[in-house]
């Protein structure tokens, strides 16, 4: 698969160095399917060519009956209805060379639209995962699913429909100025008014202001939607509904105050543009009259003039094209906006020789960290310790004091801003990411699950693993019993109808997954943090087979979880405070033995019934 | 909807008030204006070629009387442009007030709906019926419907004018029309047919992509990039495949249609000079036949290539009616002025056929105390206070408060009653102050943030930049677990009902959180009656009550000491954590 796109990907990846931006960039994801597209294009003006053919067909047979007029009976039939085969042959050429076009240029969007897809999630496998952290899935789903959809529209209608409209004017104007360059200038001047009033539409600063507010209290309604429907659970609880109603209701009433004048504000122009490429006759007239009143060639003259009446009429249809040509670029662009700066998200390097490790501890050197690195604020600010291998190293800390960053780290979620991350006493940016992968397993308080039986939700550990192991892993974890009790056993599908597994089942599932793998780091994120009393007691269980003999890293609130943890390090704010075992840290009656005093409060905590009884 | 007043068929068909009915009849009016006031160029241009042929016929033409067409002309132009503003205006105006009372009388009709709607329906799905759909609305309204009847109307107007003119010509002319439209309506079956594949291609793609992309993290991990990646592959060339498929297999028909109909301008040819030969037919009106033909395919093929669009808009109404035809729960508003809670032979299930989630549960609540539901994870405790709350209707049994049955009371009404503090608590885009405001509205700024310190929310709001007036961002998404918890707090404990809901958080906070919530809780249960769903049986040894449920059922109740001697299921509850709560690693 990767092989056989390569050739065509290039041009959708090329952009990171010559980043186009705008219509060039459009064409340049059109230009992925050249052969497709030149046909398309070339189809589409044919047909508008051919959209021409029944009125010249018309005039020609107006004038051969012209020419015998009044004594009709000597007519030549045969021509005349030559004639009108050549009127309809016109249609039917339009017709089908306007369906070809459009065949071919949706041939080129479906496999544009694909492709884009292709990379896109090629892409995403190659940044570093705390992009998709920080980004969110939704807006990466959106992308997708929306973005690169609406590129089809693009593709598939509209450019034939530009080229078409580019082309016909010029053919038209070839007809018009080689028939008689006279009337042609006559009629030019009405197609150019129509065009100078259409940019004058959307090329001036207070519809391009105008259009800024529309879409801006559209989006304001659409977010107000978003939150009413979401928030009416606790409007309701709290009787607010009108509340939350009003809120939405102001940005309805805005988005028509702001729309109607919007759209009105068009209602001259467009009105006009109507009726200019209706009436451009009316250019041809007078032009007509001044030149019949002096002509020597009467029959000369009235049949030119004839043919232009009749041929005018066909320019409303091809400006009308060019008319909706122009409204519906800004939206697709503003998608392609969107893909384009993920795309350019740089992915993450991986080193030209690659090192392997054979002991395994962690070790954080001096370690700097931020999200962003525009601001000031780090998420880690010169962190040092070391987790060694078959010991526990617990972290602990307020929210907000780097714990998770640490963990991020270690699996490379990101790369470090300063200092060095070691495993093995190698830098993790040495090694190849899949053979770090090899090496931990990580167990997050968010747990993944695939649509797929939960014998290969398993297995993702170890595709090697035999259906044994998968099932001793999951006695390990505790979820043998459970899963025995779902109504297909391990080939259960996850999300198939009447299948939920609880956050504590989820969690045993990837502990599982974890004891497969077997790899040698193991980092514990909150991993206890949504599970239900009865089955915590079951994760702690499933915990101890998974960590025997590693190097584990805890994150853990529960204190008297990891009180004897081999190494407890305390943090805040990004930076290391305290670092040791229990006793060591209580000894040392800092921000440890603090916590420690606030946890064992919380512990002890009731809720006071009216009796007030104290059970201990 | 509460008026049975029969609607005419289009107004029901499209959903629209009886403004929006008439509005769209003017609507369409204006557009046949302007569709006829089209015709006044042609019969200017008509005239002007009847004056340039008459040294043909022999007579004379006057230079004059073609200054003073195109002076009509001029006119006419002027005509044209006041009839395409004049009904612009209109179309707009009527689809966008429309879509107007759409989405207001559809928001307003979701906040009375019951609470088990946005339980089982997919929020997303109502965010389309409120925004998507309605936009569907706006568009058909502003730029399908109206066009399609003018054109219609203009059409048959136009086919009945050259019928009595010379029958012949009309039959000619417009024998290709009915023709088309079969091909389409018969070609429909197909069309739905890819059209529901396609869709459902389009479906199973969009779920690969949300797992890939949920999933990568695993992904990754497992070193799986190229298994996975190929699953999502091939659901996108599926879906690439169909597309194709359903583009061609519609784009043929409509193509084929087009092509019949556009038949219509060589059979008009052949008719019209058949008859001229044989003096049938006089050059004038010939000629006049042929200027329509060129013309008039133009309006019905966009008639035809719309079609679609108004499948479409039918499937858009059709989830609005769905929507609007849910009942809301309604009820009186008695007062209550006891708070006894007594559930007597309740059962319930969420859905109908499926099984029971409430059991015949019969126990009481004494108003006053706290009473601590707990049990296993899915044995019915959440669903058991939710329906307190009257967020269900139970199917069997009774529940009443004060002896008054929840069943008979307006939700809203009985809401006043309750403070609830769900685990999921949502946020609005607005500041600290007005998030907590919600609990009660009419709340002065100082009893605001007294119910704030109460709940602790001041330790983190002082740090943020404006206090209290600080923006939260969507949903609050710049605040903590812990701290979004302290809020919702301070909005129970500003609304200061007698009745609280408390469902305890199972995630794990930082001790330092963990103690701010406890401190904010105590506050909020001082002498209130007091439901709390427990999942730590640890902080609610003192509750008045206990009553514990297994599947639905309500297994055991009353006090820790009583509970812990029966050696039942709570005995066993509580060991399981004791021992989990010893654990180290």
């Amino acid at each position: 698969m990767y092989a056989r796109q390569s050739g065509q990907m290039g041009a959708i990846m090329k952009q990171k160095n010559n980043s186009k931006t705008g219509m060039a960039r459009l064409l340049e994801l059109a230009a992925t399917k050249k052969p497709l597209m030149l046909g398309s294009v070339v189809l589409s003006s044919l047909a508008s060519i051919a959209s021409f053919i029944p009125y010249i067909a018309i005039y020609l047979m107006v004038r051969e009956i012209l020419s015998v007029w009044p004594r009709v009976d000597s007519l030549d039939a045969a021509a005349s209805l030559r004639y009108g085969g050549m009127a309809f042959g016109g249609v039917v050429l339009n017709i089908l060379f306007y369906f070809g076009a459009l065949s071919c240029s949706h041939l080129a969007a479906f496999g544009t639209l694909y492709e884009l897809k292709v990379n896109f999630a090629t892409h995403l496998a190659k940044v570093p995962l705390g992009f998709h952290i920080l980004v969110g899935s939704g807006k990466l789903r959106k992308i997708m699913d929306e973005n690169i959809e609406k590129i089809e529209e693009f593709i598939a209608h509209q450019l034939p429909d530009i080229v078409a409209a580019f082309v016909a004017p010029v053919v038209m104007v070839v007809i018009l100025l080689a028939v008689d360059w006279r009337f042609g200038l006559a009629a030019m001047a009405g197609v150019i008014l129509s065009f100078v009033l259409q940019a004058s539409m959307y090329g001036n600063e207070g519809a391009k202001k105008m259009m800024s507010q529309y879409q801006k209290s559209l989006e304001n309604m659409n977010n107000a939607s978003v939150e009413y429907i979401r928030g009416i659970a606790v409007v309701k609880a709290f009787k607010q509904t009108v509340y939350s109603f009003r809120r939405l209701h102001d940005t309805i009433k805005e988005y028509t105050s702001m729309v109607i004048p919007y759209t009105l504000s068009w209602e001259n122009s467009f009105s006009g543009f109507t009726t200019l490429i209706n009436n451009i006759y009316l250019f041809i007239l007078p032009v007509g009259i001044l030149i019949g009143m002096n002509t020597s060639d009467y029959t000369g003259f009235a049949a030119t003039m004839i043919f232009y009446l009749i041929f005018v009429p066909a320019i409303a249809g091809i400006l009308m094209k060019v008319m909706y040509v122009n409204s519906n670029s800004i939206r697709i662009l503003n998608g392609v906006e969107a893909m384009d700066a993920l795309l350019a998200e740089p992915v993450m390097s991986q080193p030209a020789i690659a090192r392997g490790v054979d002991s395994y501890d962690v070790e954080f050197q001096n370690v700097s960290f931020s999200y962003d690195k525009s601001k000031e604020t780090k998420a880690l600010n010169g962190v040092s310790f070391i987790a060694r291998q078959g010991e526990v190293t617990a972290i602990v800390g307020a929210s907000g004091g780097g714990k998770s960053t640490v963990a991020h780290l270690i699996p490379r979620f990101f790369d470090v801003t300063d200092g060095a991350l070691l495993l093995g006493g190698v830098d993790v940016r040495e090694m190849n990411t899949s053979y770090l992968m090899e090496q931990v397993s990580f167990v997050f308080q968010d747990v993944f699950l695939f649509k797929q039986s939960i014998r290969d939700n398993i297995r993702l550990g170890n595709p090697t693993a035999s259906d044994e192991q998968i099932v001793e892993a999951a006695r390990a974890a505790q979820c043998h019993e459970f899963i025995l009790k779902l109504p297909k056993g391990y080939d259960t599908v996850i999300g198939t109808k009447g299948v939920n597994l609880s956050g504590g089942e989820k969690q045993r599932v990837a502990i599982a997954r974890a004891i497969v793998k077997d790899a040698p780091v193991i980092v514990l994120d909150e991993a206890t943090a949504f599970a239900d009393p009865e089955n915590e007691h079951l994760i702690q269980k499933a915990f101890e087979k998974l960590m025997n003999n590693k190097t584990v890293v805890i994150i853990a609130h529960r204190l008297s979880t990891i009180r004897s943890a081999n190494k407890i390090v305390v943090m805040d704010s990004g930076k290391v405070l305290e670092e040791g075992t229990h006793e060591e840290l209580l000894a040392l009656r800092g921000k440890y033995s603090l916590m420690w005093q606030t946890y064992n409060e919380t512990a002890s905590w009731t809720m006071k019934g009216k009796g007030g009884t104290v059970n201990a | 909807m509460p008026d049975k007043k029969k609607l005419p068929r289009l107004q029901d068909a499209l959903m629209l008030t009886d403004k929006g009915y008439k509005d769209l009849k003017k609507a369409i009016a204006a557009c046949t204006f302007t569709n006829f006031s089209m015709m006044l160029p042609t019969i200017v241009m008509l005239e002007v070629i009847m004056e340039l042929i008459k040294p043909f016929t022999g007579d004379e033409i006057s230079w004059n009387r073609l200054w003073i067409l195109f002076a009509f002309g001029i006119a006419a132009a002027f005509i044209v442009f006041l009839c395409s503003k004049n009904d612009y205006k209109k179309t707009y105006i009527v689809s966008y007030m429309e879509s107007e009372n759409a989405r207001t009388s559809m928001a307003e009709h979701i906040r009375k709906l019951p609470m088990s709607v946005f339980n089982s329906k997919d929020i997303s799905e109502l965010t389309t019926n409120l925004m998507g759909d309605v936009a569907t609305t706006e568009h058909v309204l502003s730029h399908i419907y109206p066009q399609l009847f003018s054109n219609a109307i203009t059409i048959t107007v136009i086919c009945i004018m050259i019928g009595f003119f010379d029958w012949r010509m009309g039959i000619a002319i417009f024998i290709s029309v009915p023709i088309a439209f079969l091909i389409i309506l018969g070609s429909r079956g197909v069309q739905r047919k890819l059209g529901k594949r396609h869709a459902d291609a389009k479906l199973a793609a969009s779920e690969q992509v949300q797992e890939y992309i949920e999933g990568l993290k695993v992904i990754k991990a497992c070193n799986m990039d190229g298994e996975r990646f190929g699953t999502l592959e091939k659901a996108l060339r599926t879906m690439r495949n169909l597309a194709i498929k359903f583009e061609f297999g519609t784009g043929i028909f409509i193509t084929g249609a087009q092509v019949v109909l556009q038949a219509g301008v060589g059979l008009t040819v052949f008719v019209g000079i058949t008859l001229l030969t044989g003096r049938q037919i006089e050059l004038i009106p010939l000629l006049m036949c042929l200027l329509i033909v060129t013309r008039i395919y133009g309006p019905i093929q966009t008639e035809l290539t719309l079609l679609p669009e108004l499948l479409y808009h039918q499937i858009a109404i059709k989830r609005m009616r769905a929507l609007m035809n849910i009942s809301p729960m309604e009820g009186a508003e008695t007062p209550l002025k006891e708070f006894d809670i007594d559930f007597k032979n309740v059962n319930f299930s969420y859905n109908a056929g499926g099984g029971e989630t409430i059991k015949d549960v019969s126990v009481s609540i004494q108003s006053g105390g706290i009473t601590a539901l707990v049990g296993p994870s899915g044995s019915g405790k959440s669903t058991l206070s939710r329906l307190i709350a009257r967020f269900w209707d139970v199917d069997g049994g009774s529940i009443t408060i004060g002896g008054v049955n929840v069943k008979t009371l307006d939700p809203e009404h009985l809401m006043a009653y309750m403070s609830i503090v769900f685990q999921d608590v949502v946020l609005f885009n607005d500041t600290i102050y007005n998030n907590i405001r919600i609990g009660n509205m009419n709340a002065t700024r100082e009893q605001v943030i007294a119910a704030a310190k109460a709940a602790r929310c001041d330790e983190f709001a002082d740090k943020l930049p404006d206090g209290y007036d600080t923006l939260l961002g969507e949903n609050g998404s710049t605040l903590s677990g812990g701290e979004r918890q302290r809020l919702s707090i301070a909005r129970a404990l500003l609304k200061d009902a007698p009745i609280v809901l408390l469902d305890e958080a199972t995630a794990s906070l930082d001790p330092e959180s963990e103690s701010y919530i406890q401190q904010a809780i105590s506050k909020l249960i001082e002498n209130k009656t007091v439901i709390v769903i427990a999942h730590r049986l640890r902080t609610i040894v003192d509750a008045d009550k206990i009553i514990v449920m297994n599947e639905g059922e309500v297994v055991e109740q009353g006090t820790h000491q009583e509970l812990l001697g029966k050696e039942g299921l709570y005995n066993k509850l509580y060991s399981i954590q004791q021992e989990s709560l010893g654990w180290s690693i």
